[in-house]
């Protein structure tokens, strides 16, 4: 019945929502459903009618199926599929859940391996056509069939050969970037332009652009030069990443990774100079060079965006690629012309290459981000495949769309001026990531899920309107229907493509401005670093100064809680009229930009004049004049003079306020030095970790843990719990000291004070979520329970100043933070740690091209790990990326040495139970039945765990030698091992006060009394006794205009769960529903969280 | 022997069935480049034995397929070398002199007068054919030329690392015919980027475009768009750009021909013309033996 959904022509039944379609249907029909669903993927010729049922398979395997199998059941998850799917075998991975489902029938965990492969081949298929396209795309084709230097067809115009006073002339390409109107509702990607034409549909506005308060005017932010040189070699500069290279081997110009040339790179790829068909062929790049421009001649590339922020949403990079291939494409003649406009048929096929560059470079959003190659405004809409296309019986689409740029009867110039007026164009400042969205989008257009297909119906309504609006010059109406189509089509589809940052905002501007507030604008994938705001053209200039103030105002409230890459900034911009541009600059005015001689002129200065070329002699007569005569120059001899003599002040500076920092956060510095030893001496690493391989490894038996997924706790129990709540017994312990690394990707950000996600109609972050849940269980029981968080020297400052502004969220019980009482050093890593991590460990390969980038930025970190030092400290950061917090096994420690315990315990002397639990294990509550389980188990500690999934990875509940004990997944000894564990660890502790402090042997006086020293020794003892794991991290540093490189960097840690090894306390195991054991690591978790009812729970146990 | 004419079973649309040949009977020859003033004077030895030079040859094999008279246009101050090279033919060829080096289109241009209301047939006096077939290449072309009113033009079919040398055609098979084309379109020295997007010609191995052999049939009405092409301020009168404004107003055929065609301006040209005639003519084992003992002596 639901292949029909896929096959039917009629679109009343073709685009009928899954979900609908799957509610009345009970475990075995899905099953059945879903057996018709495979064969029917595995026969489908149609590539959508494939992707759609995959797509559909893992929806019901994700979201439909779990909830209607009898019980929780604690199927296990094989590893040899599991080794499948790493390895990117997806079909074999699917065979091998399925044939474990047959054998032991359903169950959650093998419904979330499917969920998992599913997924992956869907994305897969749907990559693999695009890239079919792309080598498709006519004018596209030879390069990959051009393998030898001696075939290259392509010559570079002999204008360019000629010299003028020894230097060669100079292309100039000049691109503006595009700015999106609406794109309904990203109906640009891809997959959907090419399975659904009619609804991909765009107007972007091609923009010059200036930082307002910075630049003087407006102008085409992007710029590609390229000129002959006679050297043999490629040379690439980035003048904004300040990043140059000369390339002499044809295979650095495929490893894009090596340095911040990867952008170039793609584009002397894309645009034929060097084709992607000779990749690997081992020939020589100067044989190329010498074909195309000449013996013993080479190109030089540079490309500048005018210090324009990354992230600003309106495509820089993806236009500067355009231009960049432009300019290329231009040299070597196949365009018409060298100069001036692009023809409509040349701009197509720069589109063309920009895909392909994309794809190359291991990117790629959607068509329309080429769109400042067109000028003006344009509606770009997607076509159906004619029969001679290659899409035709593939997709209902072509890859390329077609462009109409609109004239001035269209969109009359006073219209033009009008927007231009209204408009404020931002950058918030956020960095985010706009991959996972695009996917997200992706799966909801092939689901159908009726209320986002509504909003997709809706979103083209909008792109009517909001044309009519432009073409009439009603701006006010335009305002309307941006916010309109941002608070309707696109927050329906996606959620997150708002957040916290972004409303408060809006509502600041709007409360600012009133009813001259006319409307926000999202440009781009997301929401928080491109943004408009359409105001009142009287009130326009004012705006600008009040919109970055109250932006900056902002961002300083939120930079704890949000990642940020920089300070927000103003835009002044124009409507381009050209497209991209090109300029032909000869003899003396061929000249590069100022800062690309601030680069690469010292060592020319430093060379005798004697020893000069005669070309390099006379680009610095000409830079010298430039200097003199040419007001862009005027401040280059000083810009010189710094790159020459660089300063040091700074730096030393940094060093002492990282010393500092240590020191005020009882940095160990013995214990640092012997960690350094270790590892080098390779007695510690990340083989270390693991336990013998001789250990047994076994999975639980059932008399190990009381199941509280099939049963819930006796009547007795849970009256035993009330009470202890009623007499204020018991506190609460959230775990707020980590900086949640792959929650932001190492951006150093508090995750507790992330709002995360809109319950009951805002954003809340995780403080306020878990307080929410305390003050129900607080009024529920007549009484308010003891709420704590555990912090450290990140997270401290931040999260009281955050608490002060919030007012503790007006929690009515007792309110503590314990800041963290020890840190470590972070230390570059050492090459063994790096090729444990990257080749022992299981690994999930990208896509070929992103393997292919992966591989390459792999080589360019261990020559930096090698070149940086192995083992050293890790120093070249902010001094707070420098330090790492030294795992949660001290966050209880924690408590009794500075004092929190002491001061819980004077307050509420009847405190007996603690119940700890991570920040983003949102689903735990003061439950009273799981209380009154462990009051009435006599347990020391008790552990919460849940059955396992397939992203529940990094240990479990196992049997060891024996013995029931948590596991670290850094101990496991064979990665298959923990694929026999049942039980994941939820990390939710319950914990009786009195059996913790016999565990360090202290006492209740102890505490009061703060005897820091006995409370010091009694936690070495114990911390002794556990194990120190060697783990990488990955750390983000910031530079340039809102650029980020992210590092591997050493840590060490001691864990929580290794109490469970300690034999002196009673620890027991009970199991949990998901949603109360499941954790949020992910951003890219929160759309399957929000639609699988987990977000609904966390709402019904709140109380805000 | 006349040649009986061939019948063509072609669309009508395409181009008009002729039942009569239309035999043309002049050529002009295109002999004013630089490199066109001497190489043609250098002497080669024929398949058979003979030596002589390469205007020679030319003149030989046009006059040959039924060529009556022949106009051989000519930079100032080379008529001499010429009519010294071509002495047996002298009789039946004109010298027109192209006073500037203005292109190729010009030096055809030069010929009007001679070739009046005559279909032409336009060749080089630098370029060498060797032909796999029983007639000559240029029989073999003029023998499918004159059962056609409009220009055609002869096309090999190359691969695509080598468009930078030759004007480029794109079209459609016509059918019944497996060597004839409709020409849509021309671009000189296309890349593959350009070739790929309009000169694809379906039936064609992929990465291969049908170039110019360097041998055509003009009209009177090529001619016409030459003039007007050419003003006082032309400094370069290509033939391509015309014969691509002659695919838009007249039939424009093309077709393959089994041979070979050697440019001897190409680096190594004149030494691969004298090898293939060598290796084609009655001392094919001598020179092969020559080439074999060369290639091992000069082993490195």
């Amino acid at each position: 019945m639901l292949v029909s959904l896929i096959t039917a022509d009629d679109p009343a039944i073709c685009n009928r929502s899954l979900a609908k379609a799957c509610e009345p249907m009970d475990a075995i029909t899905l099953l059945a459903e879903c057996r018709e669903l495979d064969a029917f993927r595995r026969e489908a010729e149609n590539l959508y009618h494939r992707v759609r049922a995959i797509f559909f398979l893992q929806a019901i395997h994700r979201f439909h199926l779990p909830e209607k199998l009898p019980t929780e059941a604690s199927g296990s998850i094989p590893f040899e599929g599991y080794q499948d799917l790493l390895a990117r075998h997806f079909e074999e991975a699917i065979d091998t859940f399925l044939e474990i489902q047959e054998k032991d029938g359903p169950s959650d965990g093998i419904s979330s391996a499917l969920a998992a492969a599913y997924h992956q081949l869907a994305f897969q298929t749907l990559a693999n056509q695009v890239r079919r396209s792309v080598r498709t795309v006519r004018g596209n084709q030879w390069m990959f069939r051009m393998g030898h230097p001696t075939d290259h067809p392509l010559r570079i115009r002999p204008e360019l050969l000629q010299q003028d006073e020894h230097l060669f002339p100079v292309i100039c390409e000049r691109t503006p970037v595009r700015m999106d109107l609406t794109h309904s509702a990203w109906s640009d990607i891809f997959f959907l332009g090419m399975d659904f034409p009619q609804g991909a549909r765009v107007v972007n506005v091609s923009v010059d652009l200036a930082v307002h308060g910075r630049d003087s005017k407006p102008r085409p932010p992007v710029e590609a030069y390229l000129r002959i040189i006679d050297q043999p070699v490629l040379r690439l500069t980035s003048i904004d990443l300040k990043a140059s290279a000369e390339i002499t081997a044809l295979a650095d110009v495929f490893d894009f990774a090596k340095d911040y040339l990867g952008l170039l790179k793609a584009a002397v790829i894309a645009s034929g100079i060097v084709p992607p068909g000779i990749e690997g062929s081992g020939k020589s790049l100067a044989a190329l060079l010498a074909r195309i421009a000449g013996p013993g001649r080479g190109i030089e590339i540079i490309s500048s965006v005018n210090d324009i922020p990354k992230g600003s949403r309106l495509a820089v990079s993806t236009n500067l690629l355009a231009a960049l291939i432009s300019a290329c494409m231009r040299a070597t003649g196949q365009t018409q012309s060298l100069t001036g406009e692009l023809t409509e048929s040349e701009r197509r096929l720069v589109l063309a290459r920009a895909i392909l560059g994309e794809w190359i470079g291991g990117s790629g959003g959607g068509w329309q981000d080429s769109g400042g190659v067109w000028p003006g405004i344009k509606l770009i809409e997607g076509e159906i495949a004619a029969e001679a296309d290659p899409e035709n019986g593939i997709s209902k689409g072509r890859l390329m769309p077609k462009h109409k740029v609109f004239d001035t009867t269209e969109i009359p110039n006073s219209a033009r001026q009008a927007l231009t007026d209204s408009l404020i164009l931002v950058h918030g400042g956020m960095a985010q990531n706009v991959g996972p969205i695009l996917e997200m989008v992706t799966e909801k257009y092939l689901l159908r899920s009726s209320a986002e297909w509504q909003a997709r119906q809706d979103a083209l309504d909008l792109l009517d309107q909001i044309v009519d609006a432009l073409s009439k010059g009603d701006i006010r109406t335009l305002g309307r229907l941006t916010t309109e189509n941002f608070r309707g089509p696109l927050q329906t589809i996606i959620p997150w493509a708002t957040n916290h940052f972004t409303e408060t905002l809006i509502t600041r501007v709007s409360e600012k401005f009133g009813d001259d507030f006319w409307g926000f604008w999202m440009l781009g994938g997301m929401s928080g670093g491109g943004m408009g705001f359409i105001v009142d053209p009287s009130r326009k200039q004012e705006a600008l100064n009040i919109i970055h103030d109250i932006m900056l105002q902002t961002k300083r409230e939120l930079e704890n809680a949000l990642p940020f890459a920089m300070d927000p900034v103003v835009y002044d911009f124009g409507i381009n009229p050209h497209g991209t541009f090109g300029e032909l600059h000869r003899g003396e005015v061929a000249l590069l930009p100022p800062a690309y001689y601030h680069l690469s002129l010292g060592d020319a200065l430093r060379t005798p004049p004697a020893d000069l070329s005669a070309t390099a002699s006379a680009e610095l007569d000409q830079f010298a004049r430039a200097c003199r005569t040419d007001p862009a120059f005027s401040s280059s001899v000083e810009a010189l003079f710094d790159t020459l003599i660089p300063r040091t002040e700074e730096d030393a500076n940094e060093d002492r306020s990282l010393d500092e920092l240590l020191k005020k956060n009882g940095f160990d510095r013995a214990q640092h030095e012997q960690i350094r030893k270790d590892l080098v001496g390779g007695r510690i690493g990340l083989a270390q970790n693991r336990l013998p391989a001789n250990t047994t490894i076994k999975d639980v038996r059932a008399e190990d843990i009381t199941d509280f997924t099939t049963s819930t706790p006796n009547s007795e129990n849970l009256v035993l719990g009330e009470k202890a709540l009623q007499n204020g017994e018991v506190g609460v312990i959230s775990l707020a000291a980590g900086a949640g690394s792959r929650w932001t990707q190492g951006a150093g950000v508090c995750k507790a004070l992330h709002p995360f996600v809109r319950l009951k109609g805002r954003h809340r972050t995780f403080v306020e979520t878990h307080l929410a849940k305390s003050r129900k269980r607080g009024s529920q029981a007549g009484t308010s329970i003891t709420h704590l968080f555990t912090t450290s020297y990140l997270t401290h400052q931040p999260t009281r100043d955050f608490l002060d502004t919030v007012a503790n969220y007006n929690y009515p019980g007792p309110l503590y933070l314990s800041p963290g009482r020890s840190v470590g050093q972070r230390m570059i890593p050492t090459v063994r740690d790096l090729r444990f991590a990257w080749e022992e460990m299981p690994q999930q390969v990208l896509d070929e091209q992103q393997q292919k980038m992966r591989e390459s930025v792999r080589t360019a970190l261990i020559g930096w790990a090698r070149g940086a030092g192995e083992a050293s400290d890790y120093t070249d950061n902010l001094p707070l990326q420098c330090l790492h917090p030294v795992g949660h096994f001290y966050e209880v420690p924690n408590l009794l040495l500075n004092g929190t315990l002491a001061g819980l315990l004077t307050e509420r002397p009847q405190l007996k139970t603690l119940m700890l639990h991570n920040i983003d294990t949102l689903g735990a509550d003061v439950d009273p039945g799981l209380l009154g389980h462990h009051l009435a188990s006599k347990a020391g500690l008790t552990f919460e765990v849940i059955t396992r999934r397939l992203e529940d990875r990094g240990g479990g509940l196992a049997s060891i030698n024996g013995r029931p004990r948590l596991l670290e997944g850094l101990a496991m000894p064979r990665e298959e091992d923990e694929f026999a564990l049942s039980y994941y660890n939820s990390m939710t502790t319950w914990i009786d006060v009195d059996k913790l402090l016999d565990l360090f042997c202290l006492t209740h006086h102890d505490i009061l009394s703060r005897d820091q020293d006995k409370i010091t020794q009694a936690i070495r003892a114990v911390a002794s006794r556990l194990p120190t794991y060697i783990t990488l991290k990955e750390v983000k540093k910031r530079w340039g205009h809102g650029q980020e490189d992210v590092f591997p960097v050493t840590q060490f840690e001691k864990l929580w769960g290794d109490l469970t090894t300690l034999p002196e306390i009673d620890s027991r195991f009970i199991v949990v529903p998901r949603s109360r054991g499941q954790q949020l690591k992910d951003p890219a978790q929160l759309d399957a969280w929000l639609r699988d009812g987990s977000a609904k729970h966390i709402e019904s146990i709140c109380e805000w | 022997m006349t040649p009986r004419p061939l019948r063509l079973v072609i669309r009508p649309k395409l181009f008009r069935i002729t039942e009569v040949s239309m035999k043309i009977r002049k050529a002009v020859i295109a002999a004013a480049g630089p490199q066109q003033q001497h190489l043609p004077l250098q002497t080669l030895v024929s398949p058979s034995g003979e030596t002589k030079t390469v205007a020679a040859f030319q003149l030989d094999e046009i006059f040959a397929s039924g060529i009556e008279s022949a106009a051989i246009v000519i930079a100032p101050g080379t008529e001499r070398d010429f009519s010294s090279a071509i002495a047996d033919h002298l009789d039946k060829v004109t010298f027109i002199e192209q006073s500037e080096p203005l292109g190729y289109g010009h030096a055809v241009l030069c010929a009007k007068e001679f070739t009046g209301d005559d279909r032409f047939l336009v060749t080089m006096i630098d370029h060498l054919d060797l032909s796999f077939a029983e007639d000559s290449c240029l029989k073999q072309f003029l023998s499918i030329a004159e059962q056609t009113s409009g220009p055609v033009s002869v096309v090999q079919p190359t691969h695509e690392s080598k468009l930078h040398l030759y004007g480029t055609i794109g079209g459609s098979r016509v059918g019944g015919h497996e060597n004839l084309y409709e020409v849509s379109n021309i671009i000189e020295k296309p890349n593959p980027t350009v070739a790929e997007q309009e000169l694809i010609v379906p039936g064609l191995r992929s990465g291969n475009y049908l170039c110019f052999f360097g041998v055509h049939v003009l009209t009177p009405g090529v001619m016409e768009l030459l003039e007007e092409a050419f003003s006082s301020d032309v400094k370069k009168l290509p033939l391509t750009s015309s014969l691509a404004a002659a695919t838009r107003s007249e039939k424009y055929l093309a077709c393959e021909i089994k041979g070979l065609r050697f440019n001897i301006e190409e680096p190594y040209g004149l030494l691969r013309a004298q090898l293939g005639m060598a290796l084609s003519g009655e001392n094919r084992d001598e020179v092969m033996g020559s080439v074999i003992e060369l290639i091992t002596a000069t082993r490195r």
